[in-house]
């Protein structure tokens, strides 16, 4: 109440206290006229400068360089970029990165709902519990997770492969040459290790859904398939817009599970994607500048999801009609 | 990164040790596998209190780049190990800098009471070398930036077990008479892969490990791979004509399409499995190898034994160790790798870890020769693979020489996998390597 009070007092005050004139400025805070401000906001921005904007800029000038470790940049033109274009491996790594992100997003989805509606049940037992481990995977190393998931996938005595053979007629699947397979065992490592940070997002928005529309739809004679058709889904709207852009831009940086399957993105580079690609013309291949140019198309496409993002997000929270 | 955490730990760690009136002198090395032996380690850091020996691991590639990177930089590492497929690499153009001339050095005698005297420098330790490995260390501007751990030595390790049931010779005289060409090898191959019943086919089991191994051994019985000395630095580049190439891809695409092949990769988990439940009747094994085939398969103790690779004479990996040129403890650097690499120590690393050694001064040592290991059916590894090495010619090493044969072993691999005719991926192979020379 008093911080009310305090609020409607401020109204009072005008909006830009430096140009009204009092006659002696305050000491302290207010002798600065406000400038204070930029020394508390320095700090993030040199730090932002040096390793933000500067590299940013630096690879945008080696860009149009063939520069190998150790020895002297030579001036490329628009050589890079041309190649790039050409470059069949360049087109495999956009279709694999999306094709992973596709079958990691969208299942995911599916299962973070699913089971954040199960743990917003009222009668649930232990729900901190659950909470907890639902994040252990997200905090456990990608390296120690390949690892393990390398022996559920393996193609002659992996777990997996030992379940699909009980059912008759079923080969082996090979997991690391096969492309769509390959595809499902990178995006289900990412999906394992995503799944329980997105339930926690749906489950907070979910909590936030008031009773009230839960008790009327019941009244109403509402099922719970219902209750969860016509009142959750509706209102988890932005928050699936929010995680499926989180879930873009992860998927735009897959890199340590595909790495670990292959360095080189297998055999085929069925499952290059496109920072693995970009990694391997700078450390594999020693091509700085090639490797520049390869970080300039991912930012274009980048640049462009979020356009449509942002597009989307605009249609389906009904602004700009 | 971690490195760096782990060294700036280490450092305050070592802080706050009061001083013993010795400088104590932390060497930081850079390594991967098991090229530095914590058995030696704990000895030389037994005789040299004041030197702590912090190796740091990393697989090969990663290294790879982490060397080019801290070259460019500097670094915490005085000791950077590097495989034989990338000493091109560091041989050539201005990268010979990034390692000390260990012939500028001089060992201080610390190490005299072990055997390694005052004074010598890398100039005079050569002699104890296999003079073809030594020069894998030594740049084309003839400073000398790596010394040799072990050399490849590559032979084949077959289950007696289940070559008996396959009514094959078990004898390791008798067993490498079957294949004195690696036509032979695969013929054997398929006589084996014929006796094996319906269910163990089934099962993946096959009589080698994974075909495509045979890419690199038949690659390396040859004089010449990618690159062919031409008085350059660089060399010639021959991975479009040299016949060596075609050779050994079609004799492996040959073993493939003869189903002798389990296609278990080497170093998969599928692999380490394969190995227990006897996918595998064969592997072609580096020295190396075999310890860890020990570790990963304790069980078929007493069921391997170990006999000629055909045709004769392989190799397969092989390190050295540099002291790296932005290293601040080069002395206590260099006398470490000079002690470490003696003969005497080799010999001992030789014995436990199967590593074989480099020093061809110990090649007509009895200890070596009459060296029996258990777990091969007391096969005299010692002599088997002194036997193998000593029939090896020396191989130009080129700077992209892993990168090439990465390209080749996909190439393979998608062969392997029927996802494309020999033809079609040698033809995409090639395209790759080109490549790599764009840009």
């Amino acid at each position: 109440m008093t911080q009310f009070k305090a609020s409607q007092g401020r109204k009072k005050a005008p909006l830009t206290p430096w140009k009204t004139k009092t006659k002696k400025p305050l000491p302290g805070v207010g002798s600065l006229n406000g400038r204070w401000g930029y020394f508390a906001i320095a700090p993030f921005f040199l730090i932002f400068l040096v390793f933000g904007v500067a590299p940013v800029i630096y690879s945008i000038y080696i860009a149009f360089f063939k520069w190998a470790p150790m020895e002297d940049p030579e001036f490329n033109g628009l050589n890079n970029f041309i190649f790039l274009l050409q470059d069949s491996d360049f087109w495999l790594a956009i279709r694999n990165t999306f094709s992973i992100w596709a079958l990691s997003t969208f299942p995911q989805l599916f299962i973070a709902i699913s089971l954040a509606a199960i743990l917003r049940n009222k009668r649930l037992k232990g729900k901190s519990f659950w909470r907890t481990i639902l994040l252990v995977p997200n905090i456990t190393s990608i390296i120690a997770i390949t690892i393990v998931f390398q022996q559920l996938f393996g193609r002659e005595y992996g777990l997996i492969n030992l379940l699909l053979g009980l059912i008759p007629g079923v080969e082996n699947i090979d997991f690391i040459e096969g492309v769509i397979p390959s595809h499902i065992q990178i995006a289900t490592m990412i999906t394992w290790r995503w799944v329980g940070y997105n339930i926690l997002i749906f489950l907070a928005s979910m909590l936030a859904i008031p009773d009230e529309l839960y008790e009327s739809a019941s009244v109403d004679g509402a099922t719970k398939w219902q209750q969860f058709r016509y009142v959750t889904l509706p209102s988890l709207k932005n928050t699936i817009t929010f995680v499926l852009i989180v879930g873009t831009i992860g998927g735009l940086q897959v890199f340590a599970e595909p790495q670990q399957l292959n360095a080189e993105g297998g055999s085929s580079k069925q499952f290059l994607t496109l920072t693995l690609f970009l990694f391997n013309q700078a450390f594999l291949n020693n091509k700085y500048g090639y490797a520049a140019a390869v970080g300039i198309a991912i930012t274009i496409i980048v640049l462009i999801i979020s356009a449509v993002n942002f597009w989307i997000t605009r249609k389906i929270s009904g602004e700009g009609k | 990164m971690v490195g760096a955490l782990i060294c700036a730990s280490v450092t305050a760690g070592l802080l706050t040790v009061p001083a013993k009136g010795v400088e104590q002198v932390t060497l930081t090395i850079w390594t991967f596998g098991e090229v530095i032996q914590p058995a030696l380690q704990r000895e030389y850091m037994k005789l040299h209190p004041e030197i702590k020996i912090v190796p740091i691991k990393n697989d090969v590639d990663p290294l790879h780049q982490k060397t080019i990177l801290s070259c460019q930089t500097g670094g915490p590492a005085d000791i950077i190990a590097f495989e034989t497929p990338y000493s091109g690499y560091w041989r050539t153009g201005n990268r010979p800098k990034c390692f000390q001339d260990l012939r500028e050095m001089k060992t201080s005698g610390t190490n005299a009471a072990a055997g390694v005297a005052a004074g010598l420098s890398a100039a005079e330790i050569k002699k104890n070398y296999l003079p073809w490995r030594w020069e894998q260390g030594v740049a084309f501007n003839d400073s000398v930036i790596g010394i040799p751990t072990d050399v490849g030595g590559l032979q084949v390790a077959y289950r007696t077990d289940l070559f008996k049931k396959a009514g094959l010779p078990t004898d390791r005289a008798a067993v490498s008479k079957l294949w004195p060409t690696w036509d032979k090898f695969i013929a054997t191959g398929q006589k084996y892969v014929s006796k094996l019943t319906p269910a163990e086919k089934k099962a993946g089991k096959a009589f080698i490990d994974d075909a495509g191994s045979i890419y690199a051994a038949v690659m390396n019985q040859g004089t010449v791979k990618y690159y062919e000395p031409n008085n350059t630095d660089a060399g010639k580049l021959v991975y479009k004509t040299n016949p060596q190439i075609k050779t050994a891809w079609n004799t492996t695409v040959k073993a493939m399409n003869s189903g002798i092949g389990a296609r278990l990769g080497q170093f998969t988990s599928d692999w380490n499995i394969g190995m227990n439940k006897g996918a595998m009747a064969t592997i072609l094994a580096p020295a190396w190898m075999l310890d860890y085939i020990k570790k990963q398969a304790p069980d078929t103790k007493g069921k391997w034994d170990i006999a000629d690779l055909p045709v004769g004479g392989g190799n397969q990996g092989g390190t050295q160790l540099g002291v790296t040129g932005y290293s601040k403890n080069k002395q206590a650097a260099y006398d470490f790798l000079t002690w470490y690499l003696a003969p005497e120590q080799q010999l001992k690393v030789f014995k436990t870890y199967g590593l074989f050694p480099s020093t061809s001064v110990l090649y007509d040592d009895a200890a070596l020769l009459e060296y029996k290991d258990e777990f091969f059916s007391n096969a005299p590894v010692g002599q088997i693979y002194t036997k193998g090495v000593l029939q090896l010619k020396p191989i130009f090493e080129g700077e992209l020489q892993r990168t090439i044969d990465s390209k080749f072993g996909a190439g393979l691999g998608r062969v392997a996998s029927k996802k494309m005719t020999s033809e079609k991926s040698f033809a995409l192979v090639i395209s790759d390597i080109d490549k790599l020379f764009k840009n």
